[in-house]
């Protein structure tokens, strides 16, 4: 379980976006945290995953204290991050950028070879392209190659961005059922940020609202039919 | 006024060549730190400088040394005071706690360019050195190709041994580069820092360990093209400044980042300054039209393809 305990946190050190938040994400749930724009919800995401130092506040993956740990070290604790802007390297082949995933482990040849092959049976379509330069691909194939390369070294918990910005409908619909079996085949524990709240609200199991980079409601996805018609009043 | 003929444009065109591949191998050394560290090294040139003066102070003081142990130990000497010069100027800036960074990197690099260049003044002196010749050519004699020691003859046309020892030692240094980048974890793992910081730091890699790892090469391989050509040209401390200029432009034309652009850029500038400066009818006053050449090129690609021959978009 992640717990994210009292987290202010912002670009400059005298101006926090996040002013006081309190997440839990259970294990094996998909946790959606949903707002306005500019609320802070990427930057929730940044901070977790250390690209922004918290000014106060602390972060838990299972009991141990993660704030201030590296954000290369992170992949080590078992948590992953999948950027809004899809983060694959462009100029590498999809090949290349899927072994990339294999870092922490790269010495090892067997198993790089194991988890390569089961990204292929996740994707077959990325075994047809895997010799070509991964920027060339559509953006969902893209994101494929980027859950692909996460998967590589089992995480347990990933982080999420809206990973549906820019795409066309249907592969929006796609990525969603990637992250649904991501959940329920493997088990992964997910914290999506997202702004298509419809679709965020059909594959979560808990809803945060956030408000002005505070929490503003938070429960079981169940409970949050009444609220929606309140959250577009 | 010289004789304009085939053999002449053919002697230009190798001799351009030759002094590309050296061009280029420098320029993949500033490329490969500008694609990772994102900053401009104005301290290249120095690299460049301290490598020849390695070449030529160890082959004196063990005469019998083969020189590509020199060249190696160049390599060697410039990887460590890359990594070193690095760890204590530069990683502040990749730690976020430099407020200006491209100001700060800018100056640094410049303040760390005097350094050297005044510290090896102060070392050896102002006066040239030159080392002597790596080795001699194998004497060989058919009807397209006649050796002797110092000089080599193709189609009649004439190549100096030195140049040649020069390039060709270079060309195996970028092959080695090109290589280690393509095929090898770190290579692919520099790759990444340089394509998206973030997303390397997310698969576990160390983007700091990596902006060392990248100008300690960058330095090496500057470092290395100064030990190829010390037996080629006189040496001064200041030696490196006109080098590094190239090495600007040559990024700029073949596109900033990019190492198949380093690569072609270098040939490029080499060709073209070897082919301007030998059509210039002014023999007497070619020479001195050398650089303006390079620089002219630098302007045109700023002005009609800023991001360069493989440049990535702006």
């Amino acid at each position: 379980m992640l717990e994210v305990r009292d987290l202010y946190v912002g670009y400059y050190k005298d101006l926090n976006i996040l002013q006081g938040i309190d997440i839990k994400a259970e294990t094996g749930k998909l946790t959606t945290v949903l707002g306005a724009n500019g609320v802070g919800k990427s930057t929730l995401l940044k901070a977790i995953y250390g690209f922004l130092k918290p000014n106060a506040g602390e972060i838990y993956l299972d009991g141990q204290r993660v704030d201030g740990t590296p954000t290369f070290q992170l992949i080590n604790l078992g948590i992953s991050y999948i950027p809004q802007q899809t983060g694959i390297f462009r100029w590498l082949t999809v090949e290349e950028n899927i072994q990339l995933g294999g870092w922490t482990f790269r010495r090892d040849k067997k198993r790089l070879t194991q988890k390569i092959d089961e990204n292929y049976e996740r994707f077959p379509i990325l075994k047809e392209k895997r010799k070509q330069q991964a920027g060339e691909l559509s953006g969902g194939q893209q994101r494929m190659v980027e859950l692909s390369r996460t998967m590589m070294t089992d995480p347990t918990l990933i982080l999420v961005d809206e990973p549906t910005a820019g795409l066309a409908k249907l592969l929006s619909q796609e990525v969603y059922q990637m992250l649904v079996d991501l959940r329920d085949r493997d088990g992964l524990t997910i914290i999506l940020v997202d702004q298509e709240i419809r679709q965020a609200l059909k594959i979560a199991d808990y809803v945060y609202v956030l408000d002005l980079g505070r929490n503003k409601f938070d429960g079981p996805v169940e409970e949050f039919s009444d609220l929606e018609k309140a959250f577009w009043a | 006024m010289v004789d304009i003929t085939g053999q002449y444009m053919l002697n230009l065109l190798l001799n351009g060549l030759l002094i590309g591949v050296i061009y280029a191998l420098m320029a993949l050394g500033l490329t490969l730190i500008f694609s990772v560290l994102g900053i401009v090294s104005f301290a290249h040139g120095e690299f460049y400088m301290i490598g020849g003066y390695v070449v030529y102070f160890v082959l004196q003081r063990f005469t019998n040394l083969h020189p590509y142990f020199a060249v190696l130990i160049a390599g060697l000497v410039t990887f460590v005071i890359g990594f070193i010069a690095e760890r204590l100027l530069l990683q502040p800036l990749a730690k976020g706690e430099i407020e200006r960074p491209a100001e700060y990197a800018i100056l640094i690099t410049f303040g760390l360019a005097f350094f050297l260049q005044f510290l090896m003044i102060a070392i050896v002196g102002p006066f040239p050195k030159k080392a002597a010749r790596f080795f001699d050519l194998p004497e060989i004699s058919t009807d397209i190709l006649v050796t002797t020691a110092t000089t080599l003859r193709i189609f009649e046309v004439p190549l100096s041994g030195n140049r040649l020892i020069a390039a060709v030692t270079a060309a195996i240094l970028i092959s080695a580069t090109i290589f280690f980048m393509a095929k090898t974890w770190l290579g692919r793992g520099l790759q990444a820092v340089s394509q998206d910081r973030q997303a390397a730091a997310v698969v576990g890699i160390n983007p700091l360990k990596m902006n060392t790892l990248a100008f300690s090469l960058g330095t090496m391989l500057a470092g290395m093209s100064g030990a190829v050509l010390v037996a080629v040209f006189s040496w001064v401390p200041w030696v490196g400044v006109p080098a590094s200029g190239k090495s600007f432009i040559v990024i700029v034309l073949g596109g900033m980042g990019s190492m198949p652009g380093a690569v072609l850029g270098g040939l490029i500038l080499g060709v073209v300054e070897s082919l301007g400066a030998g059509l210039i009818p002014d023999p007497g006053r070619a020479l001195a039209y050398k650089d303006a050449i390079g620089l002219l090129i630098f302007a045109l690609v700023l002005l009609i393809k800023p991001t360069g021959l493989f440049g990535r978009d702006l």
